[in-house]
């Protein structure tokens, strides 16, 4: 009987959804900093091994919450929260500048960086990711999606996404998008981060649909990419970790 | 007109050439399922056929129908996507035609309990191979101790029979591989009987080719239905373990040879981390490093918060702070790191098990460490004391030999109940046993010539210890209220401590006038102390947010303490060897404290902004009863009540680019000790004694500090201010009261308030060349004025010190680096009553360390630190250079190999002087100190040398 109206629902969430393509998405960012350290070339084995075992243990907790509102011509993805907060929100920090806008219609992104000591904007067009479709479907959030990758050359990290068959919007969380369906999940490099969707609301979002203001260094795509690049290889060079303020 | 018939000509001639050979293409179809229903909305996809790069993509209509225009030729492949249906793929063949319709693409639905039960429930992630269906079934539940075989029966279209045989989809299974590869031969069921469930992150079920196409590469057709595991990554088990044996003479040849041996072994998995330690030297080294330290304890190793149970202002958060084990030498009733290079000639010997058991709802640890330290300890100390009338100096000469052996446990277990309950139970424990013998020659000098006092000590003392530390806290956050959440704790402590003590000495007073007046006083005196300490303690925690953005918190402490000491002293000299009892100087007390205290704070928190200010009030309660002599029958009572109040206010703000803002307020309050409250004298230095003072005020101590820090991770640039201010009210101080004739110093605990101490600390970090070369200054002012009564008069000892220090780290490259640092620090210590007594402590401290990697995996480090001391006044000198340098090589392909050749203070330089001013007194010490040694010794780690030659700070 479960099984019959677990079906009904499905059929009838296919059928309502189909056509929605404007929403408001809940995002879980997770952060595995034992696996991103492990990564870095100039430690040694024994000091991986010690950072794991005791670290390793303690990346249970909760990830950052993130939100994508979006429609078929526009996103934006930012913190759920302009502050980060403990478990039991008695301590509070600034979460760091951080608005990826996309405009599928006009072909335009605007994206908002606090990073590397400066707060940056970036007004440009879109870029384009060169995806591949995999063949794997899993379940994200109640919604069947298909895996397509990606790889960031700068960063050297191979992005997994999963988007949604039924919601027919390019958007996407973080920097990504441009698939035939919503993204409901990121994975970075195997696990060193993945972002994952909570809750998923198809609904009118012309109200939160709106960019706020926002301050900054006017750069290109390029010359973000140049900055990241030249940061990563110097701090590897100076034996520093490339992401104490840069987001991976 | 002519040109626009031309041109129109131009036009058709054109399209005329397009329609011929089109490099445009337009690719249509229509989606439908297998009983020919189109299915509306479908996901279309055109995609590269090599790599399956996603090319374009578009949506079929209502009835199915889509078409992808604008296609130029090449080599793709079409993709529809439907939810429920198993994806669609089909190779897109070029033709001259313009249009390439594919028809009706028909899909094949995903089975239903394929669908629900592993898409929708178990959230499996499926694969889809051509048109069949491999799944991954990460989430299907089974209890703990399962085998594989246990979650294969719960994977739909999986049946196992009685005897293990697996039928997937069908198919009798042939294989079954673990990560790809085969499993112990040929029988599938061998890994699916053996291996456990929980060690499995995916179940991959798929046909294989048979064996035979494999081998000959011909494909027969033949599919074998095969299973495939796959571990979860954390769950591959490791070990590793280290290994360094060292022998080596001494250098100044008084001290015989140098040795060491030091190993660790270390076995995990997800789960489980088992660790042992053993370490074994005479060249100092007390106990094992900070990295040492890490790998042994693993996840254990953190300090947390969480284990206090004293709730207090800003307690009983679960913040995870450091790394850490005991920080003084002695490490206390927790393992201690660190130490070594200490003064004088010590033997080590420790050893340890440790074990961590961690899932996501419980984590226990428990471990034993063991370690001994015997100590030679030769000294010549020299110590100026200041009178209002002129001054007297005691020369010493003393050999001590220390001996203390501890065996610690630990044991910590932390219980998530479910998301709101927690249990943590923590219990530390150490049992000790220590010995001393001291030998001194002490003699008293007036006015720096006159020899008036001389002081054979011969004394020795024997120490049993046991200790234990037990705490619960119970954690309950509230579902109805996000942030209300409630904390209780119970602790219970006990000490027991059982020591002999034995005191002889020979004191001669000389007549300043007649040389042969001479006063011999010997004393003989044994003392066996029996002390009990325990402790009940008990603490509640209660944090209500009260509005948006605000919390109310407040904390009850309370303590009951109890102490007994019984304290026997016999007198050996005064019948020649019988144990004649001293009633003067033996006592018994017990004293019970009471303890409670409550606060209550404000918090407000938001974004970053994080300030709470709050108030508590303290309450004290001694009950001591005291005795004098070994069967007393009176008691003299002590009954005091302090009350406190004690205020605390904190500030914390994260500003945007990494800055960041503190401040904070504090009171701490130190009840006067029981030994300073009663009226008892010490006199176990016979001129030096002490005494209680009944009329005691706790002393309180206010701190206001301040603070910036920022860094600039583009640059590598980083600021770093600090200031720091403390005001004391009712400090116990020593009051000196110095007999001129005997020059017996007797001292009694007063309160007085004022002293203070003004300090800053500014640090600044940037890079010279980036990645090359990089600056460090700070600069650290501290000015500090303290009180002392001397004969009843009150002196004021302003110290002001200055303090300069630079860094500099050049790395070049991969061969050679160097590091250097440099420390200027000024102390001027003024006093009121004798200002010729002013004076002036410089000290400088140069250091350098290099590395330079050679060829063939030879390399070179040396360090080399220079220390001055200073001191005009009293004409002090000192300069020490020592130098360390080794060679070492690293052995085979793998790196897991070590010889090293070290010298140790090639100077032999290293005196083990250390000097003193404080309040009315200056001394100096020298004591026998291992110095230059050479060694050779061998390592072998199993994860391979370091052979990075540039240094890290302990965070990446």
């Amino acid at each position: 009987m479960k099984k019959i109206i677990t079906y009904c629902l499905l059929l009838a969430s296919y059928c309502s959804f189909a056509q929605q393509t404007e929403g408001f998405v809940t995002f879980e960012y997770k952060y595995y900093w034992t696996k991103v350290n492990s990564r870095l070339t100039f430690l040694s084995k024994e000091e991986k091994d010690r950072m794991k075992l005791t670290w390793g243990n303690y990346e249970d907790g909760p990830g950052t919450k993130m939100k994508l509102i979006f429609n078929d011509k526009q996103s934006i993805y930012t913190y759920f929260s302009d502050q980060g907060q403990s478990e039991d929100g008695r301590y509070s920090w600034r979460q760091s500048d951080y608005v990826i806008y996309r405009n599928f219609d006009q072909q335009k992104l605007v994206e908002n960086h606090e990073m590397l000591g400066k707060t940056y904007l970036v007004e440009d067009s879109l870029m384009t990711y060169n995806w591949r479709i995999q063949n794997q479907i899993k379940d994200v959030a109640g919604y069947v999606c298909m895996k397509a990758e990606t790889f960031d050359p700068i960063k050297n990290q191979k992005i997994t996404a999963w988007f949604a068959q039924d919601i027919p919007v390019s958007a996407g969380p973080e920097r990504y998008f441009g698939l035939p369906g919503l993204i409901l999940e990121l994975d970075v490099n195997d696990g060193d981060v993945v972002v994952t969707a909570q809750k998923v609301e198809l609904k009118n979002v012309d109200k939160e649909l709106v960019l706020p203001k926002m301050k900054g260094k006017k750069i290109k795509n390029t010359d973000y990419d140049q900055l990241l690049q030249k940061h990563i290889a110097e701090s590897i060079k100076a034996q520093r970790n490339p992401y104490w303020s840069l987001r991976y | 007109m002519l040109k626009l018939l031309l041109g129109a000509f131009l036009c058709f001639c054109m399209s005329l050439a397009y329609a011929q050979t089109p490099t445009r293409f337009q690719i249509q179809g229509i989606t439908a399922d297998t009983a020919s229903a189109p299915l509306g909305s479908a996901t279309v996809m055109l995609l590269q056929r090599k790599d399956s790069s996603l090319v374009n993509f578009t949506r079929s209509n209502d009835k199915g129908a889509f078409s992808i225009r604008n296609v130029k030729r090449g080599d793709y492949l079409l993709k529809v996507s439907y939810v429920g249906f198993i994806p669609f793929q089909q190779d897109i063949v070029f033709s001259d035609k313009e249009v390439i319709d594919l028809g009706t693409l028909k899909m094949k639905a995903i089975t239903k309990e394929l669908f629900e039960v592993v898409i929708k429930t178990a959230r499996a992630p499926l694969s889809i191979k051509g048109d069949t269906i491999e799944y991954n079934a990460a989430s299907f539940k089974v209890p703990p101790g399962s085998t594989v075989e246990d979650l294969l029966r719960k994977l739909p279209g999986v049946q196992v029979d009685q005897d293990g045989n697996i039928n997937a989809q069908g198919q009798q299974v042939q294989k079954v591989t673990v990560d790809g590869k085969r499993f112990f031969g040929n029988d599938p069921k061998m890994a699916t009987k053996n291996l456990p469930a929980d060690a499995i992150s995916k179940v991959q079920i798929f046909n294989d080719k048979s064996e035979q196409s494999k081998v000959t590469g011909v494909e027969d057709g033949k599919k074998e239905k095969t299973v495939n595991l796959e571990l979860k990554d954390g769950f591959k088990k490791g070990g590793f373990g280290k290994i360094t044996a060292g022998g080596g003479l001494d250098g100044n040849g008084s001290a015989g040879p140098r040795g060491e041996i030091k190993g660790n072994y270390n076995k995990f998995d997800d789960k489980n981390q088992f660790s042992i330690i053993g370490l074994t030297n005479n060249t100092n080294q007390t106990g094992m490093s900070w990295d040492d330290y890490q790998d042994f304890r693993g996840s254990s190793s953190l300090n947390q918060w969480n284990d206090n149970g004293d709730f207090g202002f800003g307690g009983g958060g679960g913040i995870i702070i450091s790394i850490g084990g005991g920080g003084d030498d002695d490490g206390g009733i927790s393992i201690p790191v660190g130490g070594g290079n200490g003064r004088g000639y010590s033997n080590n010997i420790a050893g340890g098990i440790n074990y961590n058991y961690n899932t996501k709802k419980v984590k226990t640890n428990a471990s034993y460490y063991y370690n001994s330290n015997r100590q030679v300890l030769d000294a010549v100390r020299n110590r100026e004391t200041f009178l209002q009338n002129g001054t007297f100096k005691t020369a010493e000469e003393s050999s001590q030999i220390n001996f203390l052996g501890n065996h610690r446990l630990a044991f910590r277990h932390d219980q998530t109940i479910d998301s709101l309950n927690t249990l943590l139970f923590t219990n530390n424990s150490r049992y000790n046993v220590g010995d001393t013998r001291l030998g001194s020659l002490q003699q008293l000098f007036k006015n720096n010539t006159f020899k008036s006092n001389e002081t054979t000590i011969n004394n020795g003392t024997n120490v049993n210890k046991i200790e234990t530390a037990n705490t619960l806290i119970y954690r309950l956050m509230f579902k109805q209220k996000k942030g209300r959440s409630f904390a209780v704790s119970a602790s219970y402590n006990f000490t027991n401590n059982d020591g002999i003590a034995d005191q002889r000495s020979v004191n001669l007073f000389y007549n300043a006038t007649d040389p042969n007046d001479v006063l011999r006083r010997v004393l003989d005196l044994t003392n066996n102390t029996g002390s009990t300490v325990s402790q009940i303690k008990s603490s509640l925690l209660f944090v209500e947010p009260f509005a948006k953005r605000f919390f109310w918190e407040s904390f009850l402490n309370l303590s009951h303490r109890s102490d007994n000491v019984d304290r026997d002293v016999f007198d050996l000299a005064k019948d020649s060897g019988k144990r004649s009892p001293v009633d003067s100087l033996s006592s018994f007390y017990k004293n019970n404290y009471n303890y409670a205290r409550v606060g209550s704070s404000i918090r407000y928190s938001f974004k970053g902004l994080n300030f709470s200010a709050g108030l508590a009030v303290q309450s004290f309660q001694i009950d001591g009863q005291f005795a004098r002599g070994q069967e007393p029958t009176s008691f003299l009572n002590i009954n005091r009540t302090f009350t406190t109040w004690l205020p605390n206010a904190s500030l914390n703000y994260d500003l945007k680019n990494n800055r960041y803002l503190w401040s904070a307020y504090n009171v701490n309050v130190n009840q006067p000790s029981t030994r300073d409250l009663q009226p008892i004298i010490d006199n176990s230095n016979p001129l030096f004694i002490r005494q209680g003072n009944p009329d005691l005020l706790p002393s309180t101590n206010h701190n206001v500090n301040f603070g910036y820090n920022m860094f600039n991770p583009a640059s590598f640039m980083n600021i770093n201010v600090n200031l720091f201010y403390s005001y004391n009210v009712n400090q116990v101080i020593y009051n000196q009261q110095v007999d001129p004739n005997t020059l017996i110093t007797v001292t009694k605990p007063i309160n007085i308030s004022g002293g203070q101490s003004l300090g800053s600390y500014v640090g600044f970090g940037f890079p010279l060349k980036k990645t090359k070369a990089t600056m460090n200054l700070n600069f650290n002012p501290n000015f500090s004025k303290n009180l002392t009564p001397i004969n009843g008069v009150m002196n004021q000892t302003n110290t002001n010190s200055y303090r300069f220090g630079t860094r500099l780290d050049l790395t070049p490259g991969d061969n050679f680096t160097f590091f250097a640092n440099a420390n200027w620090s000024i102390s001027d210590t003024k006093y009121s009553i004798n200002t010729t007594q002013n004076q002036q402590i410089v000290n400088h401290t140069y250091g350098g360390t290099m590395n330079i990697r050679l060829p063939k995996d030879f390399f070179i480090n040396s360090n080399f630190n220079y220390q001055i001391y200073i001191n005009k006044r009293f004409g002090f000198n000192q300069q020490v250079p020592v130098l360390n340098a080794s060679i070492y090589k690293i052995l085979g392909k793998a790196k897991k190999a070590e010889v090293r050749l070290s010298l140790y203070d090639a100077f032999n330089r290293n005196l083990g002087v250390s000097q003193f001013a404080n309040q009315n007194y200056v001394s100096q010490e020298r004591v026998q100190t291992l110095a230059r040694y050479y060694m050779l010794s061998f390592t072998y780690n199993m994860r391979g040398m370091n052979t990075n030659i540039k240094r890290r700070g302990g965070f990446f």
